[in-house]
């Protein structure tokens, strides 16, 4: 196999974007937050780019990628980045350094367990999140990857479709999320009193972030330089559009005004739809996508409103909702028109796809609110999942981490 | 005319008919904050 100068640089300057995504996330959240929980919450995504950079070149590569067991994990063969060279891996990317393959999938196990720390924010112990991260990484992400993505998986072999992640970034943190803010509880005076963002700007500018990061996320996934990756661009950036369009639209209807947090939110809504579905769908499909995705995620938050559940950012609706109907919609969507190494999908006469799916769809679903109950819970027989009243009252950035976010 | 390309139009259709009969503006429900401009001379010491 002969490396590819083209494809090479494009998968490496694609990881350099995914990983922007994760500080860009800490941003987005952090605008979402009240002002004393500010730096606590950014140091979630950062501590885990930090902790993932580590785990994924240590085990998490070998589980998530490395020769196959039972069709259910990957072997330990590949620990510490053993048997990963230089020389490109036929069965991932025939056409670049393995190594840098895996480090295109680090950024994505990175930002995985990142997303779900918007529904615990501003009331989880710091030590008790670092534990969790850990467990939640190797247990949760890792068997879901290598079922979705590693050669001989499961889902891999039945055929299910997810081109940059809804199942396996989106679904999983979004429904880990959910449990996760179940567990945790509410944070003090909720529903009571008004939780405000304290800087709006500061979640548009980590939104826009997001979105030039996901072209990374989804072009790269095309893993070489050509017309997949092209086309993969463009339904992103039209899907993440139309999404925004539409969540502004409808937020329009419902609260009598355009919010801007809305349309940014509407944005990463978008994001995360296509995502499955971006190396399988034409233009004309990512529009459907896009405008899905901003009526379901927008319903999907009213629905956690209404049942009292404090996922503080909503990441569930966002996330497990979005790439939930994103994973659909690629059942639905998918042309070989795009891909020829894939499958059409039910608009294209394959019904059966749909079916694959919400086979996939239901495997990460059941895993990750599973094995999440079952960390928190372990965890929580160490270190507390809370912080003390008085700690969540004066905030977790002085609580937490010694340092005020603003000195003014 | 395939049935996904039906369905991306009926989207936009419905979108941008939402913005003809949405409100143009709604009644302000928190009060404007008078700022003045006018600044206080600040003393520096030589």
């Amino acid at each position: 196999m002969k490396i590819d100068s083209g494809d090479t640089a494009w998968v490496l300057a694609s990881a350099a974007l995914v990983m922007l995504m994760t500080p860009a996330l800490g941003f987005f959240y952090g605008g979402l937050v009240r002002r004393k929980n500010v730096l606590s919450t950014i140091m979630h995504s950062f501590f885990i780019l930090c902790l993932i950079s580590v785990q994924w070149v240590l085990w998490g590569y070998s589980l998530a990628f490395g020769p196959d067991k039972f069709h259910l994990i990957g072997g330990l063969e590949w620990v510490g980045l053993n048997n990963v060279g230089f020389t490109p891996n036929a069965d991932y990317a025939p056409t670049i350094p393995h190594q840098a393959y895996m480090l295109f999938q680090m950024m994505f196990a990175v930002i995985t367990p990142a997303l779900i720390s918007g529904a615990f924010a501003e009331r989880q112990r710091f030590k008790a999140f670092v534990l969790f991260s850990l467990l939640w990484a190797t247990f949760v992400y890792d068997p879901i990857a290598h079922w979705v993505w590693g050669a001989g998986g499961w889902l891999h072999q039945l055929g299910a479709l997810d081109f940059a992640g809804g199942t396996v970034v989106h679904i999983s943190s979004g429904v880990s999320a959910l449990v996760a803010a179940l567990v945790l509880g509410r944070r003090l005076g909720f529903g009571k009193e008004k939780v405000e963002p304290h800087d709006a700007t500061m979640t548009v500018l980590g939104a826009c972030l997001l979105w030039f990061g996901w072209f990374g996320f989804n072009a790269g996934s095309a893993v070489a330089a050509g017309g997949l990756a092209t086309s993969a661009f463009v339904v992103t950036n039209t899907a993440t559009g139309m999404a925004a369009l539409t969540w502004m639209t409808v937020s329009w209807w419902h609260k009598r005004q355009p919010s801007v947090l809305g349309a940014a939110a509407g944005a990463v809504a978008g994001l995360v739809a296509i995502t499955p579905a971006s190396g399988y769908v034409n233009v004309m499909g990512s529009i459907v996508i896009g405008f899905g995705a901003g009526v379901v995620c927008y319903a999907a938050i009213q629905l956690r409103e209404r049942i009292h559940v404090d996922d503080a950012l909503d990441v569930w609706a966002v996330h497990g909702v979005g790439g939930t109907w994103g994973a659909l919609a690629t059942g639905l969507f998918a042309t070989v028109a795009i891909n020829s190494g894939a499958a059409n999908g039910l608009f294209y006469g394959n019904p059966k796809q749909v079916l694959l799916q919400l086979a996939a769809i239901g495997a990460a679903w059941g895993w990750a609110a599973v094995g999440t109950f079952v960390i928190l819970k372990v965890v929580n027989l160490f270190v507390p999942l809370r912080v003390q009243e008085e700690e969540e009252l004066l905030g977790l950035d002085i609580s937490q981490h010694g340092e005020p976010a603003y000195a003014l | 005319m395939d049935a996904t390309t039906v369905i991306a139009v009926i989207s936009c259709a419905i979108v941008l008919c939402g913005w003809l009969v949405l409100p143009s503006s709604k009644e302000a429900t928190v009060k404007p904050v008078v700022v003045s401009e006018e600044r206080k001379p600040v003393s520096v010491s030589a």
